[in-house]
């Protein structure tokens, strides 16, 4: 039933989801368009050569970042949204009806979600190196850049990154890496799952529940801020022990805070719908 | 064993002061159509939903087959609720899939057949359908499963006398003969000649569970004429 589940999940969301890719190729664009006035390849005398095309520009940058942004909140809003419609409204009725187990419906609403924000997040990485280099060639055209060149450059300096930090700080980046390698791929997942748990909560107030779920949302994040402050503070002796141990250990603790909360925001999701589930 | 929903001390309570079911007990055999009336907030949709585990009971079990409320209770259960849950983006032939996938009892030839003959387009999407047009859609789905037991939330509401006629035809017509079907509705004079038993519920309260050759025998009346006379204002 799982894979059934899975596979029409991605089916009622499948729309949307391309359609926020689509647009975040078009921003891609967009933010590319920005970098092709002569302004950004005659900086030095930028002063004596601003026109309308040049303030375009600079606007279409801005543009880029807060539309960008949009994405990622409007693929957080959809996904929570979507989960809200689906599990407490009247589309709900269909959902707990089936003669499928809560952690069968949660797991997929999580793993679909996930997957959505992981390719939101994909996406978007791949448009901002795009807009680096696309940056990199305009304004260095002069000296000869391309998008291949400048994409030579910035991949030999990342490569050497690791090995300048070892040298500078003492600080081995191998751990760190593998430790944000798992933190960016589990973190679509992680949010969704604080997100549909805030959703479930909400639920257990027989009133306002969607001003309840936003409360409780808020009321998590600053949980989780508070804990993140504390730890920062009690970790203060480790920076004496080298950069490398302090965000190592900063990495590690903050990854577990917040997978300790995912799990406790999942059995509420699965206890508010097993046990206290209210269809109004 | 011939008992197919076993009810004991069942209570929701929303509030302190608001009491939507009472501490029902009632066993239901199987093989029966039966009326489930009552006026508004008399607690008949609270009942079904806790039958279908949308709402939990505070105090009180309900086991079908012997079962308690879960996956096994929901793949032998047909539940039809007093609203549109189908979303309106989605096609008539999607949600066909969707039933095939979810309950082994579905028959999507059962449901093509009773589209075709209200000419539905299965193309089509729920959101452009008339209000009755997506009652008789969700009754369809209903119908077209090989259930043990069907639950239908008024499902004649709303909807003009010819398609009330179509309604009661599909159900009579379509439904397991050794299954059980229990209609919710107000209007009594419209089902009384297909029901079995009735259940009479009045502020969250059983009030009555009786045969409906009972009412006939025992009170010289029909179910409608008694029901006016026990919830008489």
């Amino acid at each position: 039933m799982l894979g059934k589940l899975i596979k029409h999940e991605f089916k009622s969301t499948y729309k949307v989801g391309c359609l926020l890719l689509g647009a975040t190729v078009l921003i891609t664009l967009f933010g590319w368009l920005a970098f092709q006035s002569p302004l950004w390849s005659n900086t030095e005398n930028a002063r004596y050569s601003v026109n309308l095309m040049d303030i375009v520009s600079v606007f279409m940058m801005i543009m880029y970042v807060v539309m960008l942004i949009g994405v990622v909140y409007g693929t957080y809003i959809y996904l929570s949204l979507h989960f809200y419609k689906t599990m407490y409204t009247d589309q709900g009725y269909l959902l707990h009806t089936l003669p499928v187990t809560k952690h069968e419906i949660l797991g997929t609403k999580i793993l679909v979600s996930g997957v959505w924000v992981l390719l939101t997040m994909i996406a978007i990485t791949l448009s901002v190196i795009l807009f680096v280099v696309a940056c990199f060639t305009s304004v260095f055209r002069a000296d000869g850049y391309t998008m291949a060149s400048a994409w030579q450059e910035i991949r030999s300096y990342l490569l050497d990154l690791p090995a300048w930090f070892n040298i500078e700080f003492g600080w081995d980046m191998t751990g760190t890496l593998v430790f944000w390698g798992i933190g960016i791929l589990v973190s679509p997942f992680v949010t969704m799952t604080i997100l549909f748990g805030a959703i479930s909560l909400g639920q257990l107030f027989t009133k306002y529940r969607v001003v309840m779920a936003i409360v409780c949302y808020i009321g998590i994040s600053i949980i989780r801020s508070l804990i993140e402050s504390v730890s920062q503070w009690l970790m203060i002796p480790l920076q004496n022990s080298g950069v490398g141990n302090y965000v190592n250990f900063h990495t590690v603790f903050s990854l577990a805070v917040t997978l300790l909360m995912a799990v406790v925001l999942y059995f509420i999701s699965w206890m508010v719908t097993s046990r206290k589930l209210n269809m109004q | 064993m011939s008992e197919l929903i076993e009810i004991v001390g069942l209570t929701k309570e929303y509030d302190a002061r608001h009491i939507a079911v009472n501490n029902i007990n009632l066993t239901l055999p199987k093989g029966k159509i039966i009326g489930l009336l009552g006026p508004n907030g008399s607690g008949k949709t609270t009942l079904i939903k806790m039958i279908n585990g949308l709402l939990t009971p505070t105090r009180g079990t309900i086991r079908i087959n012997g079962y308690e409320i879960g996956v096994e209770t929901k793949s032998h259960v047909a539940y039809l609720p007093d609203r549109t849950y189908l979303a309106g983006n989605q096609k008539i032939s999607d949600i066909l899939d969707y039933f095939c996938d979810f309950y082994e009892d579905f028959s999507p030839e059962k449901a093509i057949a009773m589209l075709q003959s209200l000419n539905i387009d299965p193309n089509s999407k729920m959101g452009i359908l008339s209000k009755g047009t997506k009652e008789k859609v969700q009754l369809i789905l209903v119908m077209s499963r090989n259930a043990d037991l069907y639950i239908l939330d008024e499902p004649i509401a709303g909807v003009d006398p010819a398609a009330r006629d179509y309604i009661l035809r599909t159900i009579i017509n379509n439904y397991n003969p050794n299954a059980t079907v229990i209609i919710s509705t107000h209007l009594i004079g419209d089902i009384e000649q297909v029901l079995d038993e009735v259940i009479f519920m009045r502020y969250g309260y059983l009030v009555l569970y009786t045969s409906v050759d009972n009412i006939r025998e025992q009170h010289g009346k029909s179910v409608d004429a008694y029901f006016r006379e026990v919830f008489a204002c």
